[in-house]
């Protein structure tokens, strides 16, 4: 899986602050199941690909995941005993800047029992609290 | 179809803004308003434990009684919802007549599994959950249901769907409402992990190499200078 993207403007990035909940992505969209982060966190694409190994290893082909979030902001980091200074450090990894309320996974095509396990074995893997969802009221 | 109306208590707001809507949702009620057919909005506040059983069985229209009023019939227009995004916070309630034509849109009840999903690595996806419907205002289904035992190759449109007498669906004929996907294993080894990780991505503004700064190009000036 692609941890991280394939084009971007600018190679580093600042830190930024994540206040606030999500406004947006956080609601289930595409399955019938999601699996929704209730902190804020940076989520490393490796993250991410440990919770879809997860679900893919427990639904052994048998529903449709799909990854509501993409890692796309660089995270850089000084290498360690390294002095202060001399400039910005190299990327160290890419992550998904997840705010409360977004929706990190989502399943389909399986009852709701084996959602439920499954998205338990990806809520292991995340580093942050999260709970599961369904669709919400249709009017 | 849906012929029962259930009827609704409400009373009416005096005191508006986001701190008292909060008082009221910690003492079980759900912030609503009513508005539509010429009269001035009304902000009331209803019963949420009963609204959302109601919303959750699928019903669309409500008898709203506001205490010191006569009561109105009403047609769920709006949710609106908090942080976690399933959580209503306020509802949006339309004054409407029972044979004024409306669009709604309904949640689809998916039954059975077609022959073509049965194979190794098939999976049944749902691309629609819910149809929107141009329909008479008693006319609205509580949800409908879309059987996928016969289904015909390997998607069902909007087109084939069997609506009732009355119903006529304003969404796209040729949408797919549900199709019949193979799921392909992708590599989970940690082998395909290192080699996406290792991979750069391509910097848009970064600079292009100059023959005169590059190692070798840029030297000869600089030591011509020193001379």
């Amino acid at each position: 899986m692609k941890l991280l993207p394939s084009r971007v403007k600018y190679r580093k990035q600042q830190r930024g602050k994540m206040k606030g909940c999500a406004t947006r992505g956080n609601y289930v969209a595409f399955g019938d199941y999601g699996l929704q982060s209730l902190g804020t966190v940076w989520l490393s694409g490796r993250q991410i690909d440990a919770g879809r190994i997860a679900a893919q290893h427990f639904l052994r082909r048998q529903g449709k995941l799909y990854i509501r979030v993409f890692p796309e902001k660089p995270i850089s980091k000084k290498p360690l005993e390294t002095r202060m200074g001399t400039g910005k450090a190299e990327v160290e990894y890419w992550a998904a800047r997840v705010k409360p309320g977004t929706i990190l996974f989502e399943v389909e095509g399986v009852p709701e029992d084996l959602a439920k396990q499954a998205l338990a074995r990806v809520a292991h893997k995340m580093p942050v609290r999260c709970r599961m969802v369904s669709r919400r009221l249709a009017v | 179809m849906s012929h029962e109306v259930p009827v609704l208590e409400a009373q009416p707001r005096e005191r508006l803004g986001t701190r008292y809507a909060k008082r009221l949702r910690l003492k079980g009620q759900l912030p609503a308003v009513i508005y539509g057919h010429g009269s001035e909005p009304t902000p009331v506040s209803v019963n949420e434990k009963l609204m959302l059983s109601a919303l959750r069985r699928g019903l669309h229209v409500f008898e709203i009684k506001v205490s010191g009023g006569a009561s109105e019939t009403c047609l769920v227009k709006e949710l609106q919802f908090g942080w976690q995004g399933d959580n209503v916070v306020h509802v949006d309630l339309t004054r409407v007549n029972l044979d004024e034509m409306v669009t709604v849109s309904v949640t689809i009840n998916f039954i059975g599994t077609p022959e073509s999903a049965k194979r190794i690595g098939a999976v049944l996806t749902h691309d629609i959950s819910e149809l929107e419907l141009h329909c008479k205002v008693r006319d609205i289904p509580e949800s409908i249901r879309v059987d996928l035992t016969n289904m015909v190759g390997d998607i069902m449109t909007v087109a084939q769907l069997k609506l009732a007498a009355g119903l006529t669906a304003v969404s796209n004929p040729h949408a797919a409402l549900a199709r019949v996907v193979v799921v392909l294993e992708e590599a989970t080894g940690e082998a395909a992990t290192t080699a996406a990780t290792l991979a750069e991505p391509e910097v848009l503004t970064a600079k292009k190499e100059d023959p005169a700064t590059a190692p070798g190009g840029g030297d000869d000036k600089k030591a011509d200078k020193k001379k």
